[in-house]
């Protein structure tokens, strides 16, 4: 259970203060599919953020799981990412000293799991890279670096799902390909996925919609599709 | 905490080539403080291990006379009552020796008078047979190699000590005691004690040291030597016990091990500032990668951990490395610098506490130098990934400064431990500080200096003005590392013209070049004629007599020394000073205080005496004051009533602490020395040693040309062991430079590959990189040699006292020599930023 309460984010920009979300009440149940619509600028990206703890609301509180995240230290949200959240974005952000195999081992290795090396080849092979484990980011595909970003965010087996733009950097058969590979996972583990798209095809298929424009939403958060 | 050890040795493989050069860096530091401490203690070990042979018995009695009955008996009666076990006796005179033929050849030695018993402790080894007192018997002496070589002997050869003639029976491979390659008048001589007075060599005046060792059981030494202390409190013989000799032997060879490893630490501080540069870089460009860890879960700490066990773990390896190359160093020693160990004695390896130390200090100045850069890992906010954040407004970062706090008081540690002393690590740390704070502040000075050239018509030269004013380019770094070494180089080099020059002044066409000393009376008038006949167009030498004395008291306003004891305790007053008595004063000297006395004799007994400057200075001796001397046990009460200033460096008319008024010494036996102007010509120099010496076979004859020599040598060495010291900080600024131009590649590519796809040549991008790392090496010379330059300047204007000259040709050799090394190196580091083809470059941006 994700619960936003009054959050906004507000920063400056040269003189000005700007706000990039107006105050939001929100909340996603365990185990939803909920994607987040707009376009650019609207506020999305920030919002996700937010949802992860990689920023500091200006207003208002987050709770997951009861927990008000606005109210942990870096350290402590770091910690919550890494049991409970597993991010894959835009641009895959893997890192690049690291082969395939060992980015997926990363988020294991920081939360201590002894069967971090068997679990780690188990989701390459899930997401069809047996084969390129031993790969630099640098010699992969988009999509197969997609795909890794995707099995590093399965690891810690987390809750929750956030994913920005996760196809947005990849031509359409690829981004389908990837697309197909996370609504398996929310379908068969349950998780709850949370996903920013510019694509209205793909928010259609979501249990609930959230539309912002210039950080306000524009339609009920509430309207189901289904 | 496997996740730390895992990431940084991951890390590790994919940039340890990018940051191999820091820590070739610090391995070379290491190295430098690994070898030097390793001979040291060695030899400091082995040398301690020798303390009885070095002194020659348990306990050496040595005065500059005879032993008078009073010492001899002293003696007997300690030995009858068995508290010593065996004396030897011993003389030690600096005197010449001739080839028993009419050849030319004259060689100032040391020669050593022996008795049976020699030597109690150590064995004298001969380069053939073994040495027995037998072999010195009846007229036999035993040799250096160095003196056949110069005289063109061979054993079975005689040679003509004083009047005597002696055969040469052996060679001399190691003498106990005499090892460590002190300063020696000449290679040494041994000769049978009971031979020396038919020599005539004793002659009054002769200057002799006169050796007692004793061999005294082991539960007696202690108490025999504070014994006969106590009996020669107020006699001149100096009482020394091995365990003194040996505490004060590892005690210096202790202050040497400390100052000569500081070399070490101030190339591995160099070292350290790379690295913190280079960690600087290295976190600004895994800012992404810090980001994604943090996204991934871990804390600030782990991420510093993971960075900081990445410096450690290569840390490590240039420690390790430092040591093998300090294994190679020693292992390489003979062949640089010859057998040291037959020449002390002693076997010298890597030792135990020193590789400690090394590894120690290498890793401490990895970490210390890191921590303060990898900080920046806690401002790395995860959300840059979503996108490029705003730059929050820079805070006051009080964790920082404290940790930048701590690091240099561990610095100043570091360096106090090394130094072995608190105040040589701090003046050394404000040392390093002010030098590195004078070079940036020169370099920022000129880097603005040559912005001018911004404008310039040159596209190249604008680039290259542009970049090494870029920041983030390492300019800094690079300029204080090569800086530095530069500095060091210029500035002895400098300093070595200087001294050279000043030398050659002092042995000028008009300036005396041979000094004839322990004339005797008789001998003054026939060999005045004799250097008169043989030298003829340069003029009768001036003879001037000589006493020696010793100061036994002072009665003064300032200074109350009533006892010879007493004036042992200030020091060098209780020295032996050669003295001297004339009605006038000197060219080279000038009375700064009281009145130089008429040219009349004294009457009665109211001498007068005439100072020297530093006597006033040091010893607080005024005029008016009374002064009491030992000379040749006479006691001699003078007042002083003039202080001079002595020119030292104008040697023609002799320079004395003490000149009494003439009268006094009337009747009392002295020596003549002389100074004369010898032919330039080596043969004829030869030839007239030879005939005075075959005349008056006591006087020793010392050449000022080969001492001249022999200074230069010393010179040359110290040129160039101060030169490998900035070889050394030259070699870690080059490889700093190495370091720094790989570290910032990345980005020179990326302009590169912009300014090829706007049509720029690879011969344009050559000439640019060619042009920056010129100007570059050409600021950070400028800078070197100003600091060189003042250096000299300093250093001889205060410390040697010499008129100081600018050397312009080691000033621009030294300046363009850095810019071209800079430039090559830099070019040749960067050849990839010339080879990358531009699509490739902009695609993977």
């Amino acid at each position: 259970m994700i619960e936003l309460r009054g959050v906004s984010k507000t920063v400056q920009s040269g003189d000005h203060p700007l706000t990039i979300l107006h105050p939001l009440d929100f909340s996603i149940s365990s185990g939803q599919f909920v994607a987040i619509v707009g376009p650019s600028g609207s506020g999305k990206s920030t919002l996700l953020g937010l949802l992860a703890g990689l920023d500091a609301p200006t207003t208002g509180q987050i709770l997951i799981d009861g927990t008000d995240i606005t109210r942990l230290t870096e350290d402590a949200l770091a910690k919550l990412r890494g049991e409970k959240i597993g991010f894959v974005f835009q641009f895959f952000h893997l890192v690049p000293s690291l082969t395939a195999f060992e980015n997926i081992l990363v988020p294991m290795e920081i939360a201590g799991r002894r069967d971090a090396v068997s679990r780690a080849r188990q989701l390459l092979d899930e997401v069809g890279l047996s084969a390129r484990g031993h790969h630099y980011p640098s010699q992969l595909s988009g999509g197969e670096q997609q795909r890794v970003a995707i099995a590093r965010a399965l690891a810690n087996n987390p809750p929750i799902i956030l994913a920005d733009e996760p196809t947005g950097n990849l031509d359409s058969v690829t981004g389908r390909h990837v697309l197909d590979l996370l609504l398996e996972v929310h379908r068969t583990r349950r998780t709850t996925l949370v996903l920013v798209t510019h694509d209205h095809e793909l928010a259609a298929l979501a249990d609930v919609r959230l539309v912002l424009r210039d950080g306000r939403p524009v339609e009920t958060p509430a309207e189901a599709v289904r | 905490m496997s996740f730390v050890i895992r990431m940084a040795l991951r890390e590790v493989r994919a940039s340890w080539q990018r940051l191999l050069f820091f820590f070739v860096c610090i391995a070379v530091g290491v190295a430098s403080i690994v070898a030097i401490r390793s001979v040291i203690q060695s030899v400091r070990a082995g040398l301690t291990a020798q303390a009885q042979e070095m002194t020659g018995g348990d306990i050496a009695l040595r005065s500059n006379n005879a032993f008078t009955p009073r010492t001899l008996d002293m003696i007997e009666r300690e030995r009858s009552a068995g508290r010593i076990a065996t004396v030897s006796n011993g003389v030690e005179i600096a005197t010449m020796v001739r080839p028993d033929v009419t050849r030319p050849l004259t060689k100032m030695v040391e020669l050593r008078a022996v008795d049976e018993s020699y030597p109690l402790y150590g064995t004298l080894t001969l380069r053939e047979g073994t040495y027995s007192y037998a072999t010195l018997r009846g007229r036999g002496a035993i040799v250096r190699p160095e003196l056949l070589a110069q005289l063109g002997l061979r054993v079975g050869d005689r040679i003509f000590i004083g009047s005597q003639s002696f055969e040469i029976r052996g060679v001399i491979a190691s003498e106990p005691g005499r090892n460590l390659g002190a300063f020696t008048l000449g290679p040494r001589v041994i000769v049978d004690r009971a031979d020396l007075a038919d020599t005539g060599l004793l002659s009054f005046g002769t200057r002799a040291l006169h050796l007692m060792l004793l061999r005294v059981p082991q539960q007696a030494t202690l108490s025999v030597s504070q014994t006969l202390t106590d009996a020669f409190r107020n006699d001149f013989v100096r009482v020394v016990g091995y365990w003194q000799n040996a505490d004060r032997t590892a005690e210096s060879l202790t202050r040497a091990e400390n100052y000569l490893s500081l070399v070490g630490l101030v190339v591995l501080i160099l070292g350290g500032i790379g690295v913190s540069s280079v960690t600087r870089v290295f976190v600004q460009q895994k800012i992404r990668s810090i980001a994604i860890l943090k996204c991934l879960g871990s804390s600030s700490g782990q991420v510093i951990a993971v960075y900081l066990t990445q410096v450690l773990l290569l840390g490590v390896a240039g420690s390790i490395l430092g040591v093998a190359l300090a294994a190679g160093i020693i292992a390489a020693l003979p062949l640089i610098v010859g057998d040291i160990a037959s020449m002390l004695h002693v076997e010298y390896g890597l030792t135990g506490p020193a590789v400690v130390q090394g590894l120690a200090i290498g890793l401490l100045v990895s970490m210390l130098f890191s921590i303060v850069p990898l900080l920046e890992v806690r401002r790395v906010k995860p959300s840059l990934l979503l996108r490029q954040d705003i730059p929050p407004l820079p805070q006051f970062d009080w964790l920082k400064w404290f940790v930048t706090a701590a690091v240099a008081t561990a610095l100043v540690a570091v360096a106090s431990w090394q130094a072995g002393s608190v105040r040589v690590g701090l003046l050394l740390s404000a040392g390093f500080v002010g030098v590195a704070f004078v070079l940036q502040l020169a370099g920022i000075a000129l880097v603005r200096a040559v912005q001018p050239l911004r404008y310039s018509r040159s596209f190249a030269l604008r680039q290259a003005v542009l970049h090494v004013a870029r920041p983030g380019n390492q300019t800094r770094v690079i300029l204080l590392a090569v800086g530095l070494g530069c500095f060091f180089i210029l500035g002895v080099r400098t300093l070595q013209a200087n001294l050279l020059r000043d030398f050659e002044v002092q042995v000028g066409d008009d300036a005396p070049d041979m000094f004839l000393i322990d004339i005797q009376p008789d001998q003054r008038d026939r060999l005045a004629r004799l250097v008169d006949d043989q030298n003829g167009a340069e003029g009768t030498p001036s003879l001037i007599p000589v006493l020696r004395a010793r100061v036994t008291g002072v009665k003064g306003r300032e200074v109350n020394l009533e006892s010879f004891e007493q004036v042992r305790g200030r020091g060098s007053l209780s020295r032996e000073y050669t003295i001297t008595y004339r009605p006038n004063l000197q060219a080279n000297e000038r009375v700064l205080d009281g009145k130089w006395w008429p040219a009349s004799p004294t009457t009665g007994d109211a001498a007068e005496v005439s100072i020297e400057e530093s006597l006033r200075q040091r010893f607080e001796i005024q005029i008016g004051d009374e002064m009491t001397f030992d000379v040749l046990g006479r006691a001699i009460r003078a007042r002083v009533t003039s202080v001079r200033e002595v020119n030292w460096r104008d040697f023609r008319s002799g320079g004395f602490m003490f000149v009494f008024r003439p009268g006094i010494f009337d009747g009392a036996p002295h020596t003549y020395i002389a100074s004369l102007k010898a032919p330039r010509d080596a043969d004829v120099r030869a030839r007239l040693q030879g005939a005075i010496v075959a005349q008056f076979p006591n006087v020793s004859v010392i050449d000022l040309r080969e001492v001249l020599d022999t200074i230069q040598g010393i010179v040359n060495n110290v040129t160039l062991g101060v030169s490998v010291v900035g070889g050394l900080v030259l070699l870690s600024g080059v490889l700093i430079l190495v370091g720094a131009v790989s570290m910032t590649k990345f980005r020179r590519v990326y302009e590169a590959a912009i300014l090829k796809t706007l049509g720029a040549s690879s011969r344009l991008i050559a000439t640019m990189l060619l042009l920056e790392y010129g100007v570059l090496g050409a600021i950070a010379g400028t800078v070197g040699s100003l600091g060189a330059i003042a250096l000299s300047w300093a250093v001889a204007r205060y410390a040697l006292d010499l008129t100081w000259e600018p050397a312009p040709s080691i000033t621009v050799t030294g300046v363009v020599a850095t810019a071209i090394l800079v430039a090559a190196i830099g070019v040749l580091a960067s050849l990839d930023v010339l080879r990358h083809k531009p699509l490739a470059t902009l695609r993977a941006e």
